[in-house]
Formats: structure tokens, C-alpha cells, sequence
């Protein structure tokens, strides 16, 4: 007997939103509109959080300080995702990375760029942990994290 | 007034297909020819529009498909006029519940054409779209007779 196909009915729901930065976030955001890294340093133990955090996580402490951090940083760890999937935000392919920002003590999660990702084997010759990066930071501001365009390794 | 911090705004989308089952796709196809079908409980004698797989009275499966008629009385309707986020359709339109005669529960669509008189319990009549899709607006919609 022919087997005979139910139907299938496709559809689509949104949903829209809009997220809250919030004084910390918003300090922080509005630091990139001026190509400013911000981050918050800790009245208790000291260290410099990037991104920006109202409370440090180790002390409990209200943290109302912030201090500009360096461009510079290094790499801690990095990922290349070639692999595109459904709600990607960035198109592959692009290499996430850890970076430790000179005078921050966390990683920060940004893009490493300004280099030739086609070839995974190369990118593994070129891209290594503890290398240097800078920011490189895309012309019109938005007060986004995409402000910054990606990390280049410092020549 | 602005706001007082900075916002990040995006929107999420959900692609999906789901999967109509033996029972709707049999009644879209009737939609598909211009006809509605629908199915009788061999217990209490429903005929249920659209058609189901089960009586939700008797707990039993019905396989006895049988065409309904095309005209049947408002039960119940409403006017949307305003937009809102989710809203299934454009502008403002009237949905109803409408018993099909001889039929044993309300099919819910659309009223379209002169609304001006019409109220519970108008007999209403349904209209067909030229081009058919095995798709619930296949009926355009039910207008007052």
C-alpha cells in the first residue's frame, strides 16, 4: 500500500525583548563609546574585574570603583567554531577566546580577528595561548559588546 | 522620559513545524476539495468539527468520518480592533464560535462580509477561498445569510 504523508505546518514564534544593562552594565557599555575598557576593582582584595561587576564574586564586597584597563591582554584560551547553527549571533568562522587584559584580573570572552581563519591547521600555527592581543574597535559605537570588532594579535 | 540605564534589544525567533497527525490531515484535505468533515462518536453520536481522533466525552476512537454542513448558527463571537504582540492576523477582524448544523460542538473561525446585524444565534454560512491550500483558511470565512 502507498503510505501516504501526513501534513507538516510550519510556523514561526518571536519573541522580542529588551534587556536591562543596569548601572554597572550601563558604566561599562558606555566606556566602549568612548573606546574605554572599564573594569571594577575590588576595595577588598584588589583585583580588576572586566566586564564591569557591582559585587566581586569572592569577597561579597559593593564594588563602586572602576579603572580603565589596557587594550592589551593575552590569550587564555581560544576556540575555533566553524560549525554554523540555528540563532548564531556571529557567522563562523570566528575564534572565541579568553583574554586577560593588562591590569585586569579575569578573562575577558571577546573574538579573536585580522587573521586568516579559512584554514583550521594554520590557525593553530598562528593562534596560540599567552600570545598578545589588542583591540580593535569597529568606528561607529553602539555602547555594545560588538563596539569592539574583535582582538588582533599584536605584531 | 529617558531611560535611566541602557537596554540591549533583540528578538528571538522559533522556527518549528509540527506535525497535523492522520486525523487534521484528513480534514485539511476535505478543506482542500471544499468540504468539511467531521467525526462521529459511536457512543453518544457527536460529530465533532474539526474532526478528532477521540470522543473528549466518551474516551473512545472514532474512525466514522462524515461531511457537515456548510451553514450553522453563531454561538458566541468577538471583534478584535486593537493590535497586539502575538495577534494571528492583521487589522481588525471577528472571530466566532459557530455550531455547524448537526454537528456536536463549535468550530472556531472567522466572520467576514456585512457584520452589521449580525448576533448570537445568526445563521451563518461558510466561504471559500478560490485558491485551496489544505489549510484552515481554506474557509475564508462565515457570512451572515
Amino acid at each position: 500500500m502507498e503510505k501516504k504523508e501526513n501534513y507538516v505546518i510550519m510556523d514561526e514564534v518571536t519573541i522580542p525583548y529588551e534587556l536591562a544593562y543596569g548601572r554597572t552594565w550601563t558604566q561599562f557599555f558606555d566606556g566602549f563609546r568612548e573606546e574605554k575598557i572599564l573594569g571594577s576593582k575590588c576595595p577588598k582584595c584588589g583585583r580588576v574585574l572586566v566586564p564591569m561587576r557591582s559585587f566581586c564574586p569572592r569577597c561579597f564586597e559593593e564594588i563602586s570603583q572602576a579603572v580603565e584597563v589596557s587594550q592589551e591582554g593575552i590569550i587564555i584560551s581560544w576556540a575555533l567554531t566553524e560549525y554554523e547553527y540555528f540563532g548564531m549571533p556571529t557567522k563562523p568562522p570566528f575564534i572565541g577566546a579568553l583574554i586577560k587584559l593588562d591590569g585586569s584580573d579575569t578573562n575577558f570572552l571577546h573574538l579573536i580577528g585580522g587573521i586568516d581563519l579559512s584554514n583550521p591547521e594554520q590557525v593553530r600555527k598562528t593562534v596560540k595561548n599567552g600570545m598578545r592581543v589588542k583591540a580593535v574597535w569597529n568606528p561607529e559605537k553602539k555602547g555594545h559588546i560588538m563596539d569592539i570588532k574583535y582582538f588582533e594579535p599584536v605584531k | 522620559m529617558s531611560k535611566e540605564f541602557s537596554t540591549f534589544k533583540k528578538v528571538i525567533r522559533l522556527p518549528h513545524k509540527y506535525g497535523a497527525g492522520p486525523t487534521f490531515t484528513r480534514f485539511y484535505e476535505g478543506l482542500k476539495q471544499g468540504k468539511i468533515y467531521g467525526t462521529k462518536c459511536p457512543e453518544c453520536g457527536d460529530v465533532l468539527v474539526p474532526s478528532r481522533s477521540m470522543c473528549p466525552k466518551c474516551h473512545v476512537n472514532l474512525s466514522e468520518w462524515v461531511e457537515v454542513s456548510q451553514e450553522g448558527v453563531i454561538v458566541s463571537w468577538a471583534q478584535t480592533d486593537k493590535d497586539f504582540f502575538g495577534k494571528p492576523g492583521q487589522g481588525t477582524y471577528t472571530v466566532a464560535l459557530i455550531r455547524l448544523d448537526a454537528t456536536g460542538c463549535d468550530f472556531l473561525h472567522l466572520l467576514g462580509g456585512n457584520l452589521s446585524k449580525v448576533k448570537t444565534g445568526s445563521r451563518v454560512k461558510a466561504v471559500w477561498n478560490e485558491e485551496k491550500k489544505g489549510h484552515m483558511l481554506d474557509i475564508k470565512y462565515f457570512e451572515p445569510k
